[in-house]
């Protein structure tokens, strides 16, 4: 039987809940491997075709505990509830269906009493202007979590443009997903220390309130909805949303870019799709009060270079969960400001929770600072190369 | 159905009758589970009410057999076929227990789940009354399950660890064997209920597809193990680690 699963569930949920994070997997191959956990070593791992005729049924539930360390003492725990949104249908056409999924992951989260759940993924990118597409809440607050990923993302431009020995204060940052709630947080934080800031986006009105905003604090702004229409080219930029195709990006980057990646899934390549250009996976954030998962899906859940590295939106919960600050962090579209996203970072850091070691698809970009976990061990956390750009956490 | 929708079916009527000879078998199976039941209880209620289910899925069967009349097939069944004889089994297993509890998880959750959830996916592509047929039943069906669900909550409450063990084990055997009835081929050779080869690879025809049975019934079934309180991480491990 699921044994594993069975004792560490227990069979009614008498712990408290502090936290859900509620998030889905990027690619058939990560869903694979969570299957394989759940079927166990003893059986053969279902073939591919049987995972792509399942998964699309399982309805959201929860997968597994999760239980989280401060640097204070403090813990809490957790589930992560998967909405099992099928990795080939995260496209427009399947919206109500994904939206549907996440109100039962929400609906979960609730049920088993979580205090305070953050949306990862796209999971907060569907109801970002919608919480109240979500089931009637009881007790549980909903975080997008996007403060404290805005937070690791300018944390992480300022820390690559250090070891690029960039100055920040004369590039100009280009923004594509502008008008995203991660896109814009990114614009309000970064724009008063750039030369000069572009943004792209699909929602032209919004744009331009974007950047009218901008200007009123004396920034030097320019906007387009199509990339090929800006005018200059950027050494700074931060893809808030997945690119359909990144090679249309290339030709608005000067040369040796840098660039964050900051999109769900992560799709940038720097050898093959930019070469010459420095990217970088942003948002992440490590805990380094540990992080334990039951069963042990330790880097199956999260495959990054780095142990106990989680994406700053289901981050932001725990790191709420551990201040036993339960409120409605972030929410709705285009709110985050720099004040939240300090506030949040402040939140995080008593923690123990900071900016994750730098990597890209192909590993790391500088060395691990020692991360004095409770319960893991970097040994045992090194994903393949070619896994680490689809970690649901 | 009119002659026109007779006209329609009789390409597609030798895979209607296989669909036809599984539904009916599985209803005159889920009859004579109930009459057994019917032996073991002991409050005279119970023991109506046992029944009466006994003949409402006679019922049921005798609505798919005529609508096989209505295309022109004969509508088999075989009660003793190997899939179906090991669910019976299991089910009088529960029986010689005088486990009353382990009958409803048994038929209620496990073999309703399955007909409700694949019932659902037929009634919504079978063509007039046939549609109309497999959907009228599978609504009747789910009220069982409503039903059973409310006394099976008040079992799980008294020892949740008992409650989901008996569960555990029962599906072990059950759903196992569901699981390679509702494989996308037929691995270990006929089920001895369709009347010619498999009819599975020829559901495409009828716009349905094993797989899709499949998925629908799992999914009916983890819904119902999440209306009995089970918690969904320990559920979704067990239907993981079924046969494919």
């Amino acid at each position: 039987m699921g044994q594993s699963v069975a004792s560490v569930a227990g069979r009614e949920r008498t712990i408290d809940v502090d936290f859900a994070l509620i998030g889905h997997q990027e690619s058939w191959r990560a869903a694979a491997d969570v299957l394989a956990v759940l079927r166990g070593p003893e059986r053969t791992p279902l073939p591919d075709d049987e995972i792509k005729d399942i998964l699309p049924w399982i309805p959201p539930r929860a997968v597994c505990h999760v239980e989280v360390g401060s640097i204070t003492g403090a813990k809490a725990r957790g589930f992560y509830i998967d909405s099992f949104i099928p990795p080939d249908r995260l496209q427009a056409a399947y919206v109500h269906e994904n939206i549907a999924r996440v109100r039962g992951a929400a609906a979960c989260a609730i049920q088993a009493g979580a205090k305070i759940a953050s949306l990862g993924g796209f999971s907060s990118i569907l109801i970002e202007g919608n919480f109240d597409q979500l089931p009637e809440r009881h007790d549980t607050v909903f975080t997008t979590g996007n403060s404290l990923t805005v937070g690791f993302i300018v944390q992480g431009i300022e820390r690559m443009c250090a070891l690029e020995r960039r100055n920040i204060r004369r590039s100009t940052l280009l923004i594509v997903g502008a008008t995203g709630d991660v896109g814009s947080g990114c614009a309000r934080c970064l724009a008063p220390i750039v030369r000069r800031v572009l943004l792209n986006a699909r929602n032209g009105e919004r744009l331009r309130r974007l950047a009218t905003e901008l200007q009123a604090d004396g920034v030097q702004v320019e906007i387009a909805t199509d990339l090929q229409q800006l005018s200059a080219e950027a050494d700074i930029v931060i893809c808030a949303a997945s690119l359909a195709c990144p090679s249309l990006l290339l030709r608005r980057v000067a040369p040796a870019a840098i660039v964050c990646d900051a999109g769900y899934p992560k799709n940038l390549s720097p050898t093959v799709q930019m070469p010459g250009v420095k990217v970088f996976f942003g948002g992440l954030g490590q805990i380094t009060g540990g992080m334990r998962f039951a069963p042990d899906f330790r880097g199956i859940l999260n495959r990054h270079p780095f142990p106990d590295v989680v994406h700053g939106c289901l981050l932001e919960g725990m790191a709420l969960a551990l201040e036993r600050r339960f409120e409605p962090f972030s929410q709705g579209r285009g709110a985050i400001t720099k004040a939240r996203v300090e506030q949040m970072e402040a939140i995080a850091a008593r923690h123990g929770i900071y900016l994750a070691p730098l990597y890209n698809a192909d590993g790391p970009l500088e060395h691990a600072v020692p991360c004095q976990t409770q319960w893991s061990s970097a040994a045992v956390h090194r994903p393949r190369p070619d896994r680490i750009a689809e970690s649901v956490f | 159905m009119n002659s026109i929708e007779c006209t329609s079916l009789s390409t597609t009527a030798p895979i209607w009758q296989d669909i036809l000879a599984q539904a009916m078998t599985g209803e005159l199976l889920a009859a004579m589970n109930y009459t057994s039941l019917s032996e073991i209880c002991t409050d005279p209620a119970e023991i109506a009410d046992a029944l009466e289910h006994a003949q409402g899925e006679r019922g049921h069967a005798a609505a798919f057999a005529a609508q096989g009349r209505k295309i022109g097939v004969q509508v088999a069944n075989n009660v003793d076929a190997k899939h179906w004889k090991r669910l019976r089994e299991a089910f009088l297993r529960c029986i010689a227990e005088h486990d009353f509890i382990g009958c409803l998880i048994v038929q209620e959750i496990m073999l309703e789940s399955f007909a409700v959830a694949s019932y659902s996916r037929v009634g919504k592509v079978a063509p007039g009354s046939l549609g109309d047929t497999f959907a009228g039943i599978a609504a009747e069906e789910e009220e069982h399950i409503g039903h059973a669900i409310s006394i099976l909550r008040s079992e799980r409450a008294l020892d949740a660890q008992r409650f989901d063990d008996k569960v555990y084990h029962l599906h072990l055997v059950v759903m196992t064997t569901l699981a390679q009835m509702l494989a996308k081929e037929c691995k270990d050779g006929h089920c001895e209920v369709c009347h010619a080869s498999c009819v599975k690879p020829s559901l495409f025809e009828v716009s349905l597809s094993a797989a899709e049975l499949r998925g629908a019934s799992l999914q009916q079934y983890l819904k119902t193990l999440d209306m009995l309180g089970i918690p969904g991480e320990i559920t979704l491990a067990w239907v993981s680690q079924l046969p494919v």
